[in-house]
């Protein structure tokens, strides 16, 4: 007994900690597999007669979840982008090419104090950002990623879009409204007006594209737009496209339009009084509508997941590795070995001042690259979401770094020029856009089916 | 192309994304400096340049930081300053942040409380050019000059020695020279030196005190023993 509390006693602190959670964990595991061995059946059995319901909530967390990453590569983006059209270098400090700062400013904004002002509505202050949040990543539900990757095809996704869309402005509202702060008002009112006079432009200039289309379903108006790249939307309806991103600027309150948060004029806007992870929330979900509208307007106008030309053509690559037997054991001990020495070689030769582990260094790395190459080209030819994933998250990044590209260059508009430019040009040529877009389908079916 | 710009909407904003993106892709010349240190001469301080604003004006503002860091004393100030006010700024560069406070004060736009440049005041100048004018504006009998102008003015005006330098065509710093060299010219007023006195005089009672002390006993005060060169002064 006294060896035991002398060697309890030796222990540092972490050691007592992780002394005690080892039988504690190695309990909770040989429970849990007792239970999943006892119950495990019925419970499968249930998941399966629910599947639509499993597959929305894992679709809704994985969701959830690639947003923090989202917004953290677009922070990134934005803070490197501008800097480099700056002149300047920007970040370079954490990670390779300053690439985890924007993880670093999530962590600092995590461990800042959560701070409600006086006199704030307490209740309505907390869910204002939850809503703002809530909204872009419910936005995120009906955008289809790939052939099959997609949370919800909704035959009304686009409606819900706008709608849900519309949601973050009660959120911004509330934030405004509930900091008892006269920036944080003005903030909120400007959200509110801006999102709602743009609202309008913006679903104008899709309703085009939807009599086009015949559907309000961005998963089939993706696969509407299958083929060459000269069946994307854009090129039937560029007036609309060009509307649609103006006003998409506009939703979601991106320079020249930021007026919401003018910082050098009402100071941060609705998010004045926030402070730690609910100001945190604000900004994310500011990025994540980057994403989405950038996303939405790849799906309209851009082909979403489509490549811009039919490739490859002989489009399937039939190769299972299961079917090599222990043959892929074999492969996958020596290939790795092999194409090292392979790839090591010719340095090694090159020049008689490297030395044998520098090859084989140089070798081990190119030969997984090379692999990574070989595995990627397959993944891409013989998996098509792969594929559709590659070409719609690179067409959306595109978007997204025009939306930076744009913070970068353009001083803010006055409210009353955003006002009259929504009001008196974007409306009537979303309107236009929709008549001349209705004209032509009638004209064409008349022709096509005769009179 | 200017033409179209106004009536193009939009063109504008294609000219400055074209402009940012270029600056995008163009070579960035940041030094990481902390770890990286540009190897230069130890007395490098750049280039030097005076430069102008859009209206012409120098931009100058007699900060005087470069000659108070020009490594080999080269860079004097002088000229018209920035409330246009001529000063010549004669002396030590070790004065020059005394001058540098000066500079900030002016350009805050408030008067300079400097007695510094009070001798810098204009005078009336008639009774100069009847001076200059009966000395035939002859730069050889400089003292008889100087002599007649401190006898009609009190003391040496800048102005006026401006005056003399001009008229007579020798150089400024040269007149100052004759004038500094004599002791029975000066540049103040002698009110002023009557000040000085006064001040002199009206000592405290602990220094008669100590400058007896010290007369009793033969050594200076706050010193131990007698030193090399300690006499009472007074």
């Amino acid at each position: 007994m006294t060896v035991i509390a002398k060697s309890w006693g030796r222990l540092t602190l972490p050691g007592k900690v992780v002394f005690t959670l080892i039988p504690v964990l190695l309990a909770a595991t040989v429970g849990l597999v007792a239970v999943i061995a006892i119950v495990g059946p019925s419970i499968v059995d249930i998941l399966a007669d629910n599947l639509p319901i499993v597959r929305f909530v894992v679709a809704a967390t994985v969701i959830l979840l690639i947003t923090i990453p989202t917004a953290f590569l677009i922070i990134y983006m934005e803070m490197k982008v501008i800097a480099l059209m700056n002149l300047r270098i920007g970040p370079d400090r954490v990670g390779p090419f300053g690439s985890l700062l924007s993880v670093v400013h999530g962590l600092k904004v995590l461990m800042k104090e959560d701070f409600t002002p006086t006199g704030a509505d307490p209740i309505v202050f907390t869910w204002a950002p939850v809503v703002v949040y809530l909204a872009s990543v419910m936005s995120l539900l009906v955008i289809p990623f790939a052939p099959g990757l997609f949370a919800q095809d909704l035959n009304l996704g686009l409606l819900y879009f706008f709608a849900i869309g519309g949601l973050s402005v009660v959120g911004l509202l509330m934030a405004g409204w509930s900091s008892y702060n006269k920036y944080s008002l003005l903030g909120g009112l400007r959200a509110a007006a801006q999102v709602v006079s743009y609202e309008i432009p913006l679903t104008l200039s899709v309703v085009g594209l939807i009599l086009l289309a015949g559907t309000l379903s961005l998963n089939q108006i993706v696969l509407n737009q299958a083929g060459w790249f000269t069946d994307w939307y854009i090129f039937q309806q560029p007036l609309g496209a060009l509307i649609f991103f103006i006003a998409a600027t506009a939703e979601a309150n991106r320079t020249p339009f930021d007026l919401t948060e003018a910082d050098s004029e009402i100071v941060a806007g609705f998010a004045t009084e926030y402070s730690g992870m609910r100001f945190g929330f604000f900004f994310f979900a500011e990025y994540v509508n980057v994403f989405i509208v950038s996303a939405l307007f790849v799906t309209l106008f851009f082909g979403g997941w489509n490549a811009p030309f039919p490739w490859p053509w002989p489009a399937t690559v039939s190769f299972d590795p299961g079917s090599l037997g222990i043959g892929l054991l074999l492969l996958v001990a020596i290939v790795p070995l092999v194409l090292t020495f392979v790839f090591a070689a010719p340095v090694w030769l090159a020049s008689s001042r490297i030395k044998g582990w520098q090859a084989l260094i140089v070798g081990f790395v190119l030969a997984n690259l090379f692999i990574m190459a070989i595995i990627g080209a397959w993944a891409y030819i013989g998996l098509d979401w792969v594929a559709g994933i590659v070409w719609f998250l690179g067409k959306t990044y595109v978007f997204v770094f025009t939306f930076v590209w744009m913070r970068g260059t353009l001083p803010r508009v006055r409210i009353d020029q955003l006002m009259d430019f929504a009001w008196k040009w974007l409306l009537p040529a979303s309107l236009l856009n929709l008549f001349v877009t209705a004209v032509a389908i009638v004209v064409f079916t008349s022709v096509r089916t005769g009179p | 192309v200017s033409f179209l710009s106004g009536l193009v909407p939009g063109l504008g904003i294609v000219k400055g994304m074209s402009l940012t993106l270029r600056r995008f892709f163009e070579p960035k010349v940041t030094v990481m400096y902390p770890e990286v240190r540009v190897d230069v001469p130890g007395k490098f301080r750049g280039r030097l340049q005076l430069l102008y604003d859009e209206w012409g004006t120098l931009k100058c503002e007699t900060c005087f930081q470069c000659a108070q860091a020009c490594p080999i004393e080269c860079i004097d100030m002088g000229g018209i300053d920035t409330r246009g006010r001529y000063h010549v700024h004669w002396g030590a560069p070790e004065t020059y942040g005394e001058r540098r406070e000066e500079s900030a004060l002016r350009r805050s736009g408030r008067t300079v409380p400097d007695p510094a440049y009070l001798p810098f005041a204009p005078v009336d100048l008639g009774a100069l050019d009847t001076i200059l004018e009966e000395h035939d504006h002859d730069p050889a009998r400089m003292l008889s000059i100087l002599e007649a102008t401190q006898d009609a003015y009190g003391y040496l005006p800048v102005a006026a020695l401006k005056r003399i330098s001009h008229l007579t065509g020798a150089w400024y710093a040269m007149i100052y020279g004759t004038a500094s060299f004599y002791g029975h010219l000066r540049f103040e007023p002698p009110a002023a030196v009557e000040q000085a006195a006064a001040v002199t005089a009206h000592r405290p009672p602990e220094a008669d005190y100590v400058t007896a002390l010290q007369a009793a006993l033969g050594r200076s005060a706050g010193r131990a023993g007698q030193g090399r060169g300690t006499a009472a002064e007074a």
